[in-house]
């Protein structure tokens, strides 16, 4: 791991929180976190391209309730980190949308487990409310850190997984996985039609 | 409700859903927002403030942006709780205060999700695609030409600005309107006319995403030689159009049905 995929996988975090813990001004949707990530690995165009597929794909699952979507940032950081290894960017697609869909199920574990140990700190609160202010921060901290580790961890073990693959890929298989990406955007903007289905009135 | 707390709650409103659970949902953030109301309120008597906290602390889940109606209208019914004489009045209070906030939690929730997640955040979406499209981004095609780093921000900085104007809007207005008014109004929840802004969003959404998709077929069709390859990636396209309706009906996911694409075509490939 080096300093570069350290400070990407930092990023990533931080900007992971937006989704849901923090501001919520959508600055974590692949639209922007694409660019930005694509830029900052050397192909602005490869961002934006993964940035809008991400987003076409993920446009039909809204987080109403408790929904967790697939994260966005982790669709599209793993891509590029992929990418700018040399790994062709329909491969690196595949690996971040199946780590977007394990950093849902990996949210919902920490949500579910967050609460065991915030009655504790809830009844900490009951006696002295200044300290709310504190375990938010602590929260926060905590959501940061273990996205990070999971990022770290996922982009790492994807990059080395597909190092040692990659070899073996055949033509077939590239031809399969080019195949499965050029259907991406058709398939998001058919979703997109009954996302604006007018049934407010 | 004075400039400055109003200041402070409108900031504090952005972790309401640091403590997310799937017991009591935002209730920590929740708790966080009020606190300099419930300070200033109680400043007499400090040592009902844990108390009163409490009740803050019990289950609440809403929209994030919307949620600030929620808490301008549990502010002024907070003020009455405070001003009440006797326990008969007390409970009393306290009891539309918890009715209040479960209607009310529940009506932002429904009006919130249908704006910002069913219509804003795709619309926003096909802004930044059609300002890529007007920069000369392709994306449709499985390369794309270089682009320089100031332009390939400026759309999604557009989606961002337009949707945030909306949010942040909403989130400054809905804490003043939410104090200032009462349950005649719904707290201000009926200042809008909600349902004409996202039956407007959807109709402009609708108009750009059938723009977006005559575009792309104009593009596919876009001095291409009608040849086996052509033909192929015509019915390909089509096949993910129509399976994805499907799929829609049964609830599945897009995601699941490019992750099922991707393990097809390997095994076809393979065979």
């Amino acid at each position: 791991m080096t300093l570069p995929f350290i400070l990407l996988c930092v990023l990533a975090a931080l900007l992971e929180l937006d989704t849901t813990y923090a501001f919520q001004t959508l600055l974590s949707r692949p639209i922007i976190t694409g660019p930005i990530f694509g830029w900052l690995t050397g192909d602005v165009a490869a961002g934006i391209q993964i940035g809008i597929f991400a987003e076409l794909l993920f446009a039909d699952i809204s987080p109403l309730g408790g929904i967790i979507p697939p994260s966005g940032v982790v669709a599209s950081v793993i891509p590029l980190i992929l990418y700018a290894q040399g790994i062709d960017l329909y491969f690196g697609f595949f690996v971040g949308v199946l780590g977007a869909v394990l950093y849902s199920f990996f949210d919902a574990l920490l949500r579910k487990t967050r609460f065991k140990w915030l009655v504790f700190l809830e009844k900490r609160i009951g006696r002295k409310p200044s300290d709310i202010t504190r375990i938010i921060t602590a929260t926060l901290l905590l959501s940061f850190l273990m996205t990070f580790i999971f990022i770290s961890v996922l982009a790492w073990a994807g990059a080395q997984l597909m190092f040692m693959l990659y070899p073996y890929f055949t033509p077939r298989m590239h031809f399969a996985f080019r195949l499965a990406y050029i259907a991406v955007p058709w398939i998001g903007l058919a979703a997109l039609i009954p996302v604006f289905r007018l049934k407010t009135r | 409700m004075s400039f400055w707390l109003r200041v402070n709650m409108f900031f504090r409103s952005f972790f309401l859903q640091a403590g997310w659970n799937y017991v009591k949902y935002q209730n920590l953030g929740f708790a966080l927002v009020m606190l300099p109301f419930l300070r200033r309120l109680y400043h007499n008597d400090p040592e009902a403030l844990p108390t009163v906290l409490n009740r803050y602390l019990d289950a609440f889940n809403t929209h994030p942006v919307m949620a600030s109606f929620c808490f301008g209208a549990m502010a002024r019914l907070e003020e009455n709780i405070a001003k009440t004489q006797s326990v008969a009045d007390y409970k009393e209070q306290v009891a539309e205060w918890a009715g209040t906030r479960r209607g009310l939690s529940i009506t932002a929730a429904s009006i919130g999700d249908r704006l910002f997640w069913g219509a804003l955040k795709p619309l926003t979406l096909l802004l930044a695609i059609f300002i890529w499209m007007l920069l000369g981004v392709d994306f449709l095609e499985f390369t794309i030409t270089p682009v320089t780093p100031p332009y390939a921000f400026t759309a999604g900085a557009a989606a961002f600005c337009v949707y945030n104007a909306v949010a942040l809007f909403v989130r400054w207005e809905g804490l003043e309107l939410g104090y200032r008014c009462d349950d005649k109004s719904c707290f201000g929840l009926t200042r809008f006319d909600w349902n004409r802004t996202i039956y407007n969003a959807k109709r402009i959404g609708i108009f750009f995403a059938v723009g977006l998709i005559l575009f792309g077929v104009y593009r596919f069709f876009e001095g291409v030689r009608v040849d086996i390859n052509f033909i192929a990636r015509a019915v390909l396209v089509l096949f993910f159009i129509m399976i994805s309706f499907v799929t829609r009906r049964l609830r599945i996911p897009n995601v699941y049905l490019y992750i099922t694409a991707v393990i097809i075509f390997n095994i076809v490939c393979l065979l």
